[in-house]
């Protein structure tokens, strides 16, 4: 890269760092934005799936002949008649699904299991002229099962005895397909330990969340010969047509994905899911084109959402308040097949380097878990950063001095691109009036109406990486840019446009974005991680840049024709570690006699890097916040460990925030450019929620004086702590 | 938080269930199609859902005479007479049959908003609503709100308050909204809450959602139902 890579303050620029409305806007406020659901093709049918209502169970026999009788049902697809991998749907260490994955993969999901290993899995399907002939055909399929012993705690799971989900036990199978732990060691744990003058254990607990987007997931499919075109809410259309064509056995030039506007990411869909693949099989048995949609409880209890964990802690420290190690023995609960990694992060923000970590990804019959936002984090940092907020106060040392002791920061050995968590935290300090907020003695407050203060600190990565941007300048001076990103919500198309016009340096007006098609679209990496803004946007920094030479050597355009440039760039931090940072502050009111918890005060103090437009960035970081407290306070998904039956399932039973449980959310950016990405630009969307459940736990803690440390911190709990 | 969600603008009786209130009617749909803990998560058919699975004939001849009856409605402005099936909610007549998808299905079940939509000038939650309820009454959905080709003042407080996220509630959270404003002019912060507190947000841009509505008051044309 030929940017300058000191750090630095961020020079004012034309288009990039002002607030702007989103270019499509105006669809958004008027229903003129089309979602995957909203979109009609002639002679489309409508798709419903039947699913198991057992946690574990063998499938004996399928009999549809009823549901076939009925006039109007086109096709009908069981484990029976269509054997098709689901290769995303479970992978060996849990990597991105590629064509390694699917020869090593010995946990194969498939479209259709035999056995059905939790409740809500697909058996079959259905294609009728309507949706109510479809809901009627699945009332007539007939399925016997011979139901199996089922477990649902990760702990038990491991057990001598427990119900084997799997041949090879109920471990998670790594890359190489052993039943191993992840986690690692890093310097001398036993010798930290033993320099430690005081040693703290303690247990901490995280609940299954839903990402729980607005739109239920759906799949529109259409086959015209042997070309497959997919209409699916996805975050990368790349991956997704990747992943179809490799299950289905096509060549990727023969799936086409497009992914119109969509309502919500969250997580684990940059790639293909198993209703692409059931609809694309449907509307090849029927010959005509199906839309599949799923039910809010299909959705819920069909698809994946953050893992829920058990996490032991072992923590050394001096008397000072130096930690010398830290141990994490630790359970991701992952379901029946393991989707993503189970691992938990949040030992790396702290400088101590003698650490242990050892997680077991587990499987059990609980539904399905995968990424969501900022996937293994918030659950971490939950846990450790109330582990050390606990140690500091054992101490008599408030939580910041602890912080501002033991957080990581740069070595020589160990460099960083940019570095501003100390500025985060004393940022926030002030902002919040933390010195006036926090009480040294917790739960001091006296009357059943307590108020405290907690803070919690975060680094996160923000990598550097391929993607590809085409742009396309005619003879009037209209810029047509082709990047193949969707919408999930974050703003994608408008800070591409954003770049281009900045790049380019003309009108947003005259930029016009050409996303979300595969057969229109150069390869994106897809709207997850976080990395669109950086690496699909410096794509564009580096396809407007080629443009602007070749209208410099050629002039501009003149008639029919037009001037295109391409760009794949490659770029790399050289070895140092590109992060942003983070610090929040919260204050609560908890009522001991009511069990209830208000947030009063939240403060969010972020820095990632040039902030292209603080609009739409700004309510990343307050939306992600919201989740974040909803995950510390409200949601889970309960089962009924007599039959294994998901008992909460929905935005009701999961007691998802409503507008009246939101508080106001201050949030500050620090600005640096760093000389990487587009314009120092750096991560934004998972930032905000990382700290939530920790910071809030903390300001609990602070206001009653009792260590909560089972998420989510509901009435009960917090009245259970006066019994 | 319960508590809370009581107060919801979907609920018209002040002493219903907590189940009741969320569906806006004295039975609701999501406790009948959910069912015992048991039971299958398909959902839908709910006509279906509640007997024994019938015989095949028996069956057929259901499906061949589904009731059907004709209705009048006037759907943002414009009057429509049509035959409808009973067993059609509001929004799959919206969406289905009037070519309306601006209304979203987000739960189909009383839960989310989404498909919010005003009837007669009061927020419905139209997946909860069948279309024989709407028989002599007036729709407004979302792609009624722009007047003369113009936006309304809310739509453009949500344009330039960045009140869409991914968009996906946006419809619904309009309509509760342009309902709210109509009733009062110039709410609080608090008060547009309570109003909105049936709409929900899984990006969870609820702080922009009020400042757009807060915004939107303070200008002259404010929301408006026709």
């Amino acid at each position: 890269m030929s940017r300058q890579q000191a750090t630095g303050p961020v020079r004012p620029m034309n288009t990039v760092g002002h607030n702007v409305p989103r270019i499509d806007a105006y669809e958004r406020v008027t229903g003129r934005a089309t979602y995957t659901r909203d979109v009609r093709l002639p002679g489309m049918l409508y798709a419903r799936v039947l699913r198991s209502p057992h946690p574990h169970a063998r499938i004996r026999g399928i009999d549809v002949s009823r549901a076939e009788a009925l006039p109007g049902v086109r096709a009908i697809i069981t484990h029976e008649t269509h054997q098709v991998v689901y290769g995303s749907g479970s992978i060996a260490g849990g990597r991105q699904y590629n064509d390694a994955a699917k020869d090593i993969t010995k946990h194969r999901r498939y479209m259709f299991d035999n056995p059905v290993r939790f409740v809500g899995q697909p058996v079959a399907a259905v294609a009728a002229v309507n949706r109510h002939l479809a809901e009627a055909a699945l009332e007539l399929i007939e399925i016997a099962y011979e139901e199996l012993p089922f477990v649902l705690d990760p702990e038990e799971a491991l057990e001598p005895g427990a119900p084997p989900i799997w041949p090879e036990g109920n471990l998670a199978l790594d890359y190489q397909n052993q039943p191993r732990p992840t986690g690692g060691r890093a310097g001398d744990p036993e010798a930290g330990f033993q320099a430690a003058d005081q040693v703290f254990e303690d247990r901490y607990t995280t609940a299954f969340v839903q990402d729980a987007q607005m739109e239920p997931r759906c799949a529109l499919a259409h086959w015209d010969g042997d070309k497959l075109t997919l209409y699916t809410p996805t975050q990368g259309i790349s991956n997704c047509r990747h992943d179809n064509a490799r299950d289905l056995g096509l060549d990727v030039h023969q799936v086409q994905v497009i992914c119109k506007y969509m309502g919500g990411g969250f997580g684990d869909k940059n790639g293909s899911y198993y209703f692409d693949l059931i609809a694309a099989m449907l509307a090849k048995e029927a010959d005509a084109p199906v839309l599949l949609e799923l039910s809010r409880k299909d959705d819920w209890l069909g698809t994946h959402g953050r893992w829920h964990t058990v996490q032991d802690f072992k923590v050394g420290v001096k008397q000072d308040g130096t930690v010398t190690a830290i141990q994490l023995h630790a359970y991701s609960g992952m379901g029946p097949y393991l989707r993503r990694s189970g691992g938990i992060s949040g030992t790396d923000a702290y400088a101590c380097r003698n650490v242990e970590r050892v997680i077991y990804p587990v499987h059990t019959n609980r539904m399905v878990s995968g990424n969501f936002r900022a996937p293994s984090d918030p659950q971490g940092y939950f846990a450790i950063q109330s582990m050390m907020d606990d140690i500091a106060y054992k101490l008599g040392m408030d939580p910041v001095d602890f912080a501002l002791k033991n957080m990581r920061r740069p070595t020589e050995e160990d460099p960083f691109t940019s570095y501003t968590l100390e500025e985060c935290i004393e940022r926030g300090v002030e902002l919040f009036d933390w010195e006036r907020r926090r009480r040294p003695e917790p739960g001091s407050e006296p009357g059943p109406i307590k108020r405290g203060a907690g803070m919690a600190f975060m680094m996160f990565r923000s990598g550097v990486g391929p993607s590809s941007a085409i742009v396309r300048v005619d003879s009037e001076e209209r810029y047509t840019l082709f990047v193949g990103v969707t919408d999930i919500g974050p703003g994608a198309k408008t800070t591409m446009a954003l770049i281009a016009a900045e790049e380019l340096d003309v009108q947003l007006s005259q930029v016009e974005v050409v996303w979300g098609d595969t057969d229109r679209c150069p390869y994106s990496v897809g709207e997850s991680g976080s990395r669109t803004t950086t690496m699909t946007g410096y794509a564009v920094v580096e396809a407007a840049r080629d443009l602007k030479t070749q209208i410099a050597e050629r002039g501009m355009p003149q008639g029919d024709d037009v001037l295109i440039a391409s760009a794949t760039p490659t770029p790399s931090t050289e070895g140092r570690r590109r992060m942003v940072f983070g610090a929040h502050f919260v204050e609560v009111e908890a009522d001991v006699l009511l069990g209830h918890v208000r947030v009063t005060k939240y403060v969010a103090v972020h820095e990632s890097g040039r902030i292209l437009n603080p609009l739409p960035a700004k309510d990343q970081i307050r939306g992600a916040v919201l989740q974040g407290v909803g995950q510390a306070l409200h949601e889970d998904l309960l089962y009924d460990a007599r039959n294994g039956q998901p008992l909460t399932a929905g935005y009701y039973g999961a007691r998802h925030l409503t507008h009246l449980d939101a508080p106001e959310i201050e949030v500050t950016f620090i600005e640096t450019d760093d000389g990487y990405g587009p314009y120092g630009a750096k991560t934004v969307g998972e930032a905000g929620i990382i700290l939530a459940p920790a910071a809030v736990a903390n300001a609990i803690f602070n206001a009653i004086g009792h260590r909560m440390k089972d998420l989510p911190i509901t009435r009960e709990k917090v009245l259970g702590t006066i019994v | 938080m319960e508590g809370q969600r009581e107060k919801g603008t979907m609920s018209r009786s002040g002493d219903a269930s907590r189940e009741n209130e969320r569906a806006g009617g004295g039975f609701t749909r999501r406790h009948f199609l959910e069912g015992t803990g048991a039971a299958l998560v398909v959902a839908g058919a709910p006509k279906l859902r509640a007997v024994e699975v019938p015989d095949e004939g028996v069956f057929r001849q259901e499906l061949g005479a589904v009731p059907r009856r004709a209705i009048r409605v006037t759907v943002n402005g414009t009057e429509h007479r049509m035959e409808v099936e009973d067993r059609w909610t509001l929004n799959e007549l919206l969406r289905d049959h009037l070519g309306l998808t601006g209304s979203k299905i987000g739960c189909d079940r009383g839960e989310c908003g989404a498909c919010t939509v005003l009837l007669d000038g009061e927020p419905v939650y139209s997946c909860s609503t069948l279309a024989v309820w709407a028989d002599g009454r007036a729709v407004l959905t979302v792609e009624g709100l722009e007047r003369d080709g113009d936006v309304s003042s809310l739509q453009q407080a949500f344009m330039d308050h960045n009140a869409p996220q991914c968009g996906f509630c946006t419809p619904g959270q309009l309509m509760t909204a342009t309902a709210l404003l109509e009733r009062n002019p110039r709410p609080t912060a608090e008060e547009v809450r309570e109003a909105m507190v049936g709409n929900l947000c899984r990006c969870s841009n609820y702080n922009a959602i009020v400042e757009a509505v807060v915004a939107a008051a303070g200008t002259s044309k404010s929301g408006g139902a026709p």
